[in-house]
């Protein structure tokens, strides 16, 4: 039934990849357009201010002192400055995260519990916890208990060997001595055999079907190696203890007020979601899971091991990581309470050369990369996990 | 059901007769468990258990003592009693205040007007007992906080308003819908209107009366900005597309205060020169900008979960694509997006208390001046406990309020 109508093109107007073409070069061309007046506006504004848009400032001489992390004087330049931010934000997000997730784990499983109790207080905690702004629980921390902590001289002491004040807290720690170097031989080679000791293991359990502890061989071999190492290598490492000293604390691991502050907030947030996301994803697997292990005659506790958790696993992940992306970004929350991390490092280069453009565009491009990374491991976990239970 | 001999295709449209009793289902009754039998089911069901209740228990007696202490006895909240003007409307102007009442008043009559309709009466005895123990909580707080003889009486008038406003609400019911939201949707300039007319402007806006005006804002511009930038990564333009997708991600890989620092020291270079505003608006520009690109992972989550049918049906209908989007699928996944669509303005009210970052004199950063106070020193718990205790309140009551409002609605059951 062709006829000529059918055959013939409709016009231009009516056309829909012409018309699909011309919506894009339309909204390009706006883009473009606000683009280049904002640029135009930018450049303007920065030169009558007498600066300019070039990176070249971050080579410039800092001239302020940053109170924590990574080496550096205020000789040093402002690239130098941010750097050290850039640091101290990782070591309160990795170490954030660690901590999260494990507070996060007790109270998701807490919110479970067969105890009336147990289960009462971890609702009450995540419940109190995820309705309150994190920046006042931060701020909170810092002015209202760490620094309401006695003074220095009048600190609380453990044992003589931790320090709680409103100066911060010291811990004893562990000195590296001589021979360090040749003790971490022998760690690597505990490692090694750890896992050789593994594999043997569990291919026996395999073999036999007998049900024999793998892991715990696993880590007796590890420790025999890194006994052995110790003894050999000469005391590789000495107690560093901690003594209250006329400018502060001198020697063990310490925490400043800000860190501490920081961490506790950005922790004790994120653990109510985390406990959240845990009791969800537990519950998210479907009863007859549980049902079918319990037939097939495994223990409670294999049950939650062997069955429930893995399957968990793979459906917390995804919100897992969404909430690690957020304690990282959560951490630029610093700024209120001045510990040095990429934010606030980032406000004081502002104030003193003034180039917020560039600097905020370092900014956003670092914290990019982080979130990114971390992305990308948790992704790489989520394949991993999803791997495993297909096959 | 019975096949009685019925095409198979029939079968499930079959009328069960009349003559036959119809099926009265009868749960099987429990007696109800005896304090013992409550008591050994769920504290000490095995000796786990039990170490796990004796162990918690102490705790939670310990800090409960505590916490009871340092509330009724050690703790002095003169500094609250000093700041509470401040808490709540930061440095407005005292004799401009009647500006903030009357739109209390107007939020009282809505709230309660929505409430009346869309939440029926909810009553156990415990939720009752449990009310009357807040009130009273309350009461006694205010008796301890407000001195003054009209701050009393305004304070009931707003009370009287909103109950009347419920009251009005459960017995006009349905017929309030679209006057209500008529009435939402104007609530807004209206309230801006009356808030800044006069010697009072948007500089003067502090404590919580400031968290909440920038909440409500941004919540109101963001949702439609984030619909947009929702169908706008959906768009088969790959320009339009790539742009959208670029935006959000752009916007939920940093943190929300670097985009709020940008507002304030590079917004204003971006756009001609001579064409100023105020700091409070740029933090509201760049709190949209950040909040519509969440709100528009939300929207997409909405329009993944509307089935393919729905737009071959708009489809074989002859509705156009834009008529598709706006009839069929917008409606059913918005619907669909109703918690977490809550879940995330809550965050947004919280968030707000970034502004305390950036030195405006939000509810926090009162709180935080009030804390550094020479007269008030070793009473910081006492200063920051109240603004934290607030922001709580309303988060959490929104929250609970979502969920009631979901179980009305019955989102996710359809």
């Amino acid at each position: 039934m062709a006829t000529a109508a059918s055959t013939a093109r409709p016009p231009l107007w009516r056309n829909v990849r012409f018309l699909r073409i011309l919506g894009q070069a339309v909204f390009v061309l706006l883009l473009v357009i606000v683009i280049r007046e904002a640029f135009l506006n930018l450049e303007f504004g920065v030169q009558e201010q007498n600066l300019d848009l070039s990176f070249d400032f971050l080579r410039q001489r800092a001239g302020f002192a940053i109170k924590e992390g990574i080496g550096y004087s205020p000789n040093e330049s402002f690239l130098s400055a941010f750097l050290v931010g850039v640091v101290n934000t990782i070591r309160v997000a990795l170490v954030g995260i660690v901590l999260a997730t494990f507070l996060g784990l007790i109270m998701g499983v807490a919110r479970l519990s067969s105890n009336w109790l147990v289960r009462r207080m971890a609702q009450v905690y995540v419940e109190i916890v995820r309705n309150t702004p994190v920046l006042v629980q931060i701020i909170f921390w810092y002015i209202a208990v760490i620094l309401a902590l006695p003074v220095i001289e009048g600190g609380l002491s453990l044992w003589d060997l931790a320090f709680v004040s409103n100066r911060g807290t010291a811990v004893a720690w562990f000195r590296l001595e001589d021979g360090a170097e040749a003790w971490g031989l022998f760690l690597a080679a505990g490692a090694v055999a750890g896992a050789i000791v593994l594999r043997r293991r569990t291919r026996l359990v395999e073999r036999t079907g007998r049900s024999a502890p793998r892991v715990l061989w696993a880590v007796g071999a590890f420790l025999v190696v890194a006994a052995l190492g110790f003894l050999l290598s000469g005391t590789p490492v000495a107690a560093d203890v901690p003594e209250v000293g006329r400018f502060g604390y001198e020697g063990g691991l310490q925490v400043s007020p800000e860190y501490t502050a920081l961490l506790l907030g950005l922790v004790i947030y994120t653990g109510a979601f985390i406990a959240e996301i845990v009791r969800g994803s537990i519950q998210a697997v479907p009863k007859g899971q549980k049902e079918a292990a319990e037939a097939l005659g495994l223990t409670p506790r294999q049950q939650l091991r062997l069955v429930v958790l893995p399957q968990a696993l793979r459906i917390a992940i995804p919100p897992l990581n969404s909430q690690y992306l957020n304690l990282t970004k959560n951490s630029s929350l610093a700024l209120a309470i001045g510990y040095p991390e990429i934010v606030s490092v980032s406000n004081t280069i502002i104030n003193q050369a003034a180039r917020a453009t560039q600097m905020l565009l370092l900014v956003m491009a670092t914290y990019l990369l982080i979130t990114l990374s971390i992305s990308a491991v948790m992704n790489a976990l989520n394949r991993a996990v999803t791997r495993k239970g297909r096959r | 059901m019975s096949g009685s001999g019925s095409l198979p295709g029939d079968l499930e449209r079959t009328p069960i007769p009349a003559t036959e009793e119809p099926v009265v289902q009868v749960a099987p009754t429990r007696p109800p468990l005896t304090p013992g039998e409550w008591v050994r089911r769920n504290l000490f069901s095995s000796w786990f258990n039990g170490v796990l209740t004796i162990v918690s228990g102490t705790l939670v007696l310990f800090f409960g003592f505590r916490l009871l202490r340092f509330v009724f006895v050690s703790a002095d909240w003169s500094v609250l009693r000093a700041n509470l003007r401040v808490y709540m409307v930061g440095r407005f102007p005292q004799e401009e205040l009647w500006r903030v009442w009357a739109v209390a008043y107007f939020l009282a009559v809505l709230v309660g007007l929505s409430r009346g309709f869309l939440i029926p009466p909810h009553r156990t005895r415990r939720g009752s007992y449990l009310r009357v123990v807040l009130a009273v909580l309350a009461l006694g707080a205010l008796f301890y906080l407000v001195k003054s003889l009209l701050v009393w009486l305004l304070l009931a008038i707003a009370v009287a308003l909103y109950a009347g406003g419920v009251a009005a609400g459960r017995r006009l019911g349905r017929r309030l819908v679209r006057p209500v939201l008529v009435a939402w949707l104007f609530a807004f300039p209206v309230v801006v209107l009356v808030l800044s007319l006069g010697d009072v402007g948007a500089s003067r806006w502090g404590g919580m009366l400031l968290n909440v005006i920038v909440a409500v804002a941004v919540i109101a511009l963001s949702f439609p900005l984030g619909i947009l930038l929702a169908l706008g990564r959906r768009s088969s333009l790959p320009a339009v597309s790539w742009f959208c997708v670029g935006f959000i991600e752009l916007i939920r890989g940093v943190p929300l205060l670097t985009l709020l620092i940008f507002g304030r020291f590079v917004l204003i270079l971006l756009v001609p020169p001579g064409l100023t505003f105020a700091q409070v608006v740029r933090a509201i520009l760049m709190f949209t900008l950040f909040s519509s690109a969440y709100v528009a992972e939300i929207v997409r989550g909405g329009l993944q979960g509307v089935p393919e049918g729905q737009y071959e049906a708009a489809k074989a209908l002859g509705l156009s694509t834009t008529r598709t989007m706006a009839l069929v699928a917008l409606p059913q996944a918005l619907r669909s997006t109703i918690p977490p669509m809550i879940g995330h303005f809550i965050s947004v009210f919280k968030d707000t208390s970034l502004l305390a970052a950036l030195s405006f004199s939000d509810l926090l950063f009162t709180a935080r001046r009030a804390s550094q106070a020479f007269e008030f020193v070793g009473r910081q718990a006492e200063a920051l406990l109240p603004a934290a205790f607030l922001f709580w309140v309303i988060a959490f009551s929104m929250s609970r309020w979502s969920q009631r409002v979901e179980t009305r609605l019955g989102v996710g059951e359809r």
